[in-house]
């Protein structure tokens, strides 16, 4: 598999008056190209350190990184002119316009004139702040501000985004702008990778997934990939649902071996077993009049809980 | 100069320009040389005051009495006592922040994000300063020059104005030198107000202390002077706008005590920016001999003062590689 970023054995370690902070602890990442990635971890897991790194803002202490198949620390020129970046904590000259402010960036980013004209109009109309184009950025709310830096990251059409909590300040409506915005991105063609710990905001449209954890990246792949390594230390969960109370069709479930837990909530049965038990559920629920059985994936939460709340690693 | 380092240079210059912190700095300096001026005209009263001074006839060379002339050295003192109390504050309002404020907003990880290296960041706001510095001294003296002309009643020969634009190089350096200071102090610190305290307790120390330090330096090294009694009818006056005060009438032990004071004190002094601005512009406005009325060719001032203008020129440098080689090595974007 082809690859936009790979990292192998990532370090970052920080030396202040308290001591060493290891931020990074030999990371290896690996984002297949043309995807949705997501990057979850809690707040100071280390993604944004990561992120610094992959754009050349930061050297590692250890390990390498490759953006495109370019060295974070000896082509970062390279990746910056490939990489359109959302970063955290980032501001905008304040008492200039946001026409200004993406006039200043893209010329920093190499974009002619005649085209960045046309550019800026362009990713101001995306991010649906066409209109503020010529206000002071200091009179814009977080939303506009974060919908401005989304812009700035789309102004030079880079090949790989990387964005990091790309989803704060934003209302529902601009949180809906922005992932109907980046699925269109991927289907384009390109890669994304989004760092955050608000899972409920970007996690259902991302289709690969890395967590990390004290510098850590403790898993990653697709989502099936991450769900067969949930179900087989948590166990595979299934729903039946039914149209009667079926107090036999429960009593048969129990039986089944490797069941750990049988539950009724209205129609639907839940079933917990340690073991991949859907083919004694077909043979079992086809005797009772049953509307539908299917297993029931993980949700993002429940990764994130399984990933980040111990079970995994420890 | 690169691309890159245009788009900062015009980003910067075009800020700065539209900030009323750098025209509040241009406002300041018009006010206190003009303060400068009234206060001295007012204090020399009827000495100077309405006297007139014969216009050159055309088509011949200006002529002018050695008092007019004491008038003009007069006049430039107050201009570079002015200049030399607004170029650093102008040096520091435009340094302390470059690099600090940039890091705090956040504005620095979108810029550095970019195809875009640091020292290219660095070349821009330094050339950009540069400029903002030049037109800051350039439009103060042009604004003031004329009303504090008026005030003093001199009149000012094109010999003058040229010297003045020339005395304008040791500004611009003065206000470099204090910027590259000011710029380095902002690589390192993590928050511009801690920066700006840095900043103005540097400038107290060059200004304020160090000529303080200079003089206790000269006397604890010398200790006090010989107990010679003095003849003091014999003492010899000093005139206001005479640049050398002779003291023959004083015995040969305090004339050399006095000697190795200014020359220790002197030597302290080397390290002071300001002290070397106020040299090279005494230096542009002195005469050939106490009894002409041309100035010293700049050939011979640039051969006899070079070490001032080297001294500006490496606080400039020094500062400023320090700067690059902080900026450049540190991995601070967290």
């Amino acid at each position: 598999m082809e690859y936009a970023i790979e990292t192998e054995n990532l370090t970052k370690i920080y030396r202040d008056r308290a001591g060493k902070v290891v931020a990074l602890d030999s990371a290896n990442l690996r984002v297949p190209k043309g995807v949705l990635f997501g990057l979850f971890g809690p707040n100071g897991a280390g993604k944004t350190t990561l992120i610094s790194i992959l754009v050349g803002l930061q050297l590692p202490t250890r390990g390498t990184a490759r953006v495109l198949g370019f060295d974070c620390v000896k082509q970062s020129l390279e990746i910056r002119k490939r990489v359109g970046l959302l970063p955290e904590n980032y501001g905008f000259y304040e008492h200039m316009t946001a026409y200004e402010n993406l006039e200043f960036l893209g010329r920093l980013d190499g974009i002619p004139w005649g085209e960045l004209r046309r550019r800026i109009d362009e990713v101001l109309e995306l991010v649906g702040l066409k209109e503020w184009a010529n206000a002071k950025v200091k009179t814009f709310s977080r939303g506009m501000n974060q919908r401005l830096a989304l812009a700035q990251a789309l102004l030079k059409d880079p090949e790989v985004l990387i964005l990091d909590e790309p989803t704060l300040g934003l209302d529902p409506q601009g949180s809906a702008m922005f992932r109907e915005l980046m699925t269109r991105l991927v289907k384009e063609g390109r890669t994304i990778l989004i760092s955050t710990h608000l899972l409920h905001e970007v996690g259902f449209i991302c289709s690969h997934a890395a967590f990390i954890r004290k510098g850590r990246i403790v898993a990653q792949g697709n989502l099936e990939e991450l769900a067969k390594q949930y179900r087989e230390a948590r166990g595979y969960s299934y729903e039946v649902v039914v149209q009667e109370r079926p107090e036999d069709l429960l009593r048969e479930l129990r039986q089944l071996e490797g069941v750990v837990e049988v539950g009724l909530e209205n129609n639907t049965i839940r079933v917990r077993a340690s073991r991949d038990i859907m083919r004694e559920l077909l043979g079992v629920t086809g005797r009772y009049q049953v509307r539908s059985l299917r297993e029931r994936a993980p949700t993002w939460d429940e990764l994130y809980q399984f990933y980040h709340g111990g079970g995994w690693g420890e | 100069m690169s691309e890159k380092v245009a788009v900062i240079v015009r980003k910067e210059v075009l800020e700065n320009l539209r900030s009323l912190r750098y025209w509040g700095l241009i406002v300041l300096f018009v006010l206190l040389f003009v303060a400068i001026s009234a206060a001295i005209s007012a204090a020399m009263g009827s000495a100077f005051q309405g006297r007139e001074v014969p216009a050159p006839e055309r088509g011949r060379p200006a002529t002018r009495g050695v008092a007019e002339l004491r008038l003009v050295v007069q006049f430039v003192g107050s201009l570079s006592a002015a200049m030399s109390f607004v170029a650093p504050l102008l040096g520091i309002a435009l340094g302390f922040s470059a690099i600090v404020a940039e890091r705090e907003k956040g504005t620095i990880r979108l810029v550095l994000a970019r195809p875009v290296y640091r020292d290219q960041v660095l070349n821009g706001k330094i050339l950009a300063a540069t400029i903002l510095i030049a037109i800051a001294v350039f439009v103060s003296t042009a604004l003031s020059l004329p009303i504090s002309a008026t005030l003093y009643g001199v009149t000012l020969t094109a010999d003058d104005l040229s010297r003045l634009m020339l005395s304008l190089i040791p500004s611009i350096l003065l206000a470099l030198a204090y910027y590259a200071l000011s710029l380095f102090i902002s690589v390192l610190s993590d928050r511009s107000g801690r920066a700006l305290l840095y900043c103005i307790l540097a400038w107290i120390f060059l200004t304020f202390v160090l000529p303080i330090a200079a003089s206790m330096i000269a006397y604890s090294v010398l200790g006090p002077p010989p107990a010679i009694a003095l003849n003091r009818t014999s003492a010899t006056g000093v005139e206001i706008g005479v640049t050398v005060t002779v003291v023959e009438e004083l015995p040969p032990q305090l004339q050399d005590y006095y000697r190795k004071l200014g020359e220790i004190t002197s030597s302290v002094l080397m390290i002071s920016p300001n002290d070397r601005y106020f040299t090279l512009v005494n230096a542009l406005f002195t005469r050939r001999s106490p009894q002409t009325t041309s100035y010293v060719d700049l050939g011979s001032i640039i051969a006899t003062r070079w070490v001032d203008l080297a001294v500006l020129a490496a606080y400039v440098a020094v500062f400023t590689l320090l700067s690059y080689i902080f900026f450049v090595q540190r991995q601070e974007v967290r």
